[in-house]
């Protein structure tokens, strides 16, 4: 008798466990059902959006030893890239760039911030602050990730020979294919640059974009590219107009205006691990006769040339850059108006957008050799 | 003055082009990926980033490298063919 109930007790609690089990397994199906439909609305919503916005840009941190002095932790820099973009029509991209300098203070610029509206497919009209099309350098290689070295050549800095940014509009795009031969270009107009003096005492073509030309004709520039082959650009650029004088320091009430001018040529080439880069820049400023100072005008010049090699095998990169630059004007006497730098650097990459890079620098300055220094930097794009 | 009214005159001109949308060609994508994109910079690998910031990023990059927008589509196209599910990490 007891087995007959012992047999009844077991068989119901399998009935009933196995009817707990459909029931499990009725809800996780279901549920699983819901998550599809829910992701479906999710991508669909995605797919659906007119605008929205990506956070980009880059970081690094510095360490310098100069020859002689110091060695120190020489910078940080955070550079957020803010992209906007409205359908295909329309993408606003803003840079700032944060730097704490040897105070601790921190340090901010706007480096550009510029809505693009898409014409068409080889046009784009673009307004606000941009990077100068003038030379390559300056618009596209200066971010830390994408240089190779810790440090810009020689007169491709702030107050180089390189102009920085405009504050104006440009028209760009890419041009339709000519056979096998592709092209780019860009037209702009732009407020004018200032001729003055910086907080060294150098005498300096301020170049950063303004709301403001002070009364000087504004620079119309452009910049035509042409790759002649997969990976290699030419290109070729230039813009004339005038600088506002601020080293008019008279007192009078005039106004002084002078010609401007800049022009740049250069080269990048990049196959199977090679990467050529090369650019020369100038800008020049003319004389006026009713300037006070007796400051004539003259010519910036820049140059540089380098090569880098990528063995994948050990994600390792050797640099070699030359770098020349010329200002007419040097408040010390003892660096000269011309310097000269060579870099050699080895660069270790964790990823295509991590990367270590040590390198020693020889600056010459007017035919003598007179500073060396280590540099490393960890820099990242994100 | 005189160089506003030039660059509204070279705007007229060239925003009337035909601007027919074509099928975005991948085998294009691939080829220009590999060409425009190293010649500045290290190659950014399809997972580095998301289906959505390789949308804005290809956009800012038809800026900078001075793309068409087919070109453009092209890159975007193959970028977003050659993500996997392997990706996210």
């Amino acid at each position: 008798m007891n087995k007959i109930i012992l047999s009844i007790g077991l068989s119901s609690l399998l009935t009933t466990m196995l009817v707990a089990s459909e029931k499990d397994d009725a809800i996780i199906a279901q549920l699983l059902q819901d998550v599809a439909v829910l992701n479906s609305m999710k991508a669909d919503l995605e797919g659906n959006a007119m605008s929205g916005f990506q956070l980009a840009g880059y970081a690094s941190f510095d360490f310098v030893a100069p020859d002689g002095g110091d060695a120190e932790f020489s910078g940080v820099k955070f550079a957020p890239i803010f992209h906007y973009q409205y359908g295909d029509i329309f993408q606003f991209e803003g840079e700032l760039e944060f730097e704490i300098d040897a105070n601790g203070e921190t340090v901010t610029a706007l480096e550009y911030a510029a809505g693009t509206i898409f014409l068409n497919d080889y046009m784009g009209l673009q307004i606000g602050q941009f990077m100068s099309p003038i030379g390559q350098f300056v618009q596209n290689i200066h971010p830390s990730w994408i240089n190779k070295l810790p440090s810009t050549p020689v007169g491709f800095g702030h107050d180089g020979a390189a102009p920085t940014s405009n504050v104006g509009m440009a028209l760009r795009g890419g041009l339709p294919k000519m056979g096998n031969l592709r092209s780019n270009y860009v037209v702009f107009v732009a407020n004018a640059p200032r001729y003055g003096k910086a907080a060294d005492g150098d005498i300096i073509i301020d170049a950063t974009g303004k709301t403001s030309s002070g009364g000087a004709s504004q620079l119309l520039g452009a910049r035509y590219a042409l790759n002649p082959i997969g990976g290699m650009e030419i290109g070729i650029s230039g813009g004339v107009g005038e600088a506002f004088d601020d080293t008019n320091t008279s007192g009078t009430s005039a106004n002084v205006f002078r010609d401007y001018s800049a022009m740049g040529v250069d080269f990048m080439y990049n196959n199977n691990g090679l990467d050529i880069k090369a650019e020369y820049i100038q800008q020049k400023i003319g004389e006026n006769s009713l300037a006070t100072t007796s400051l004539k005008g003259g010519t910036w010049t820049a140059f540089y040339a380098q090569v880098a090699y990528q063995i994948n095998s050990l994600n390792l990169e050797p640099v070699l850059r030359y770098s020349d630059y010329e200002n007419p004007y040097v408040n010390n006497e003892n660096i000269g108006n011309r310097k000269q730098q060579i870099a050699v650097g080895l660069n270790y990459l964790f990823a295509n957008n991590l990367i270590a890079k040590f390198a020693y620098e020889n600056d010459t300055n007017n035919n003598i050799d007179n500073a060396n220094r280590v540099r490393a930097q960890l820099a990242f794009g994100f | 003055m005189k160089k506003l009214l030039i660059i509204v005159a070279l705007l007229s001109g060239m925003s009337l082009m035909a601007d027919e949308v074509e099928p975005a060609d991948t085998i294009n994508g691939v080829q220009v990926w590999a060409d425009a994109c190293m010649r500045c910079h290290n190659l950014r690998e399809p997972a580095v980033l998301s289906k959505r910031a390789w949308k804005y990023s290809m956009q800012h990059m038809r800026i900078r490298a001075g793309l068409t927008g087919k070109e453009t589509r092209d890159v975007l196209a193959f970028i977003l063919e050659s993500k996997t599910d392997g990706d996210a990490k």
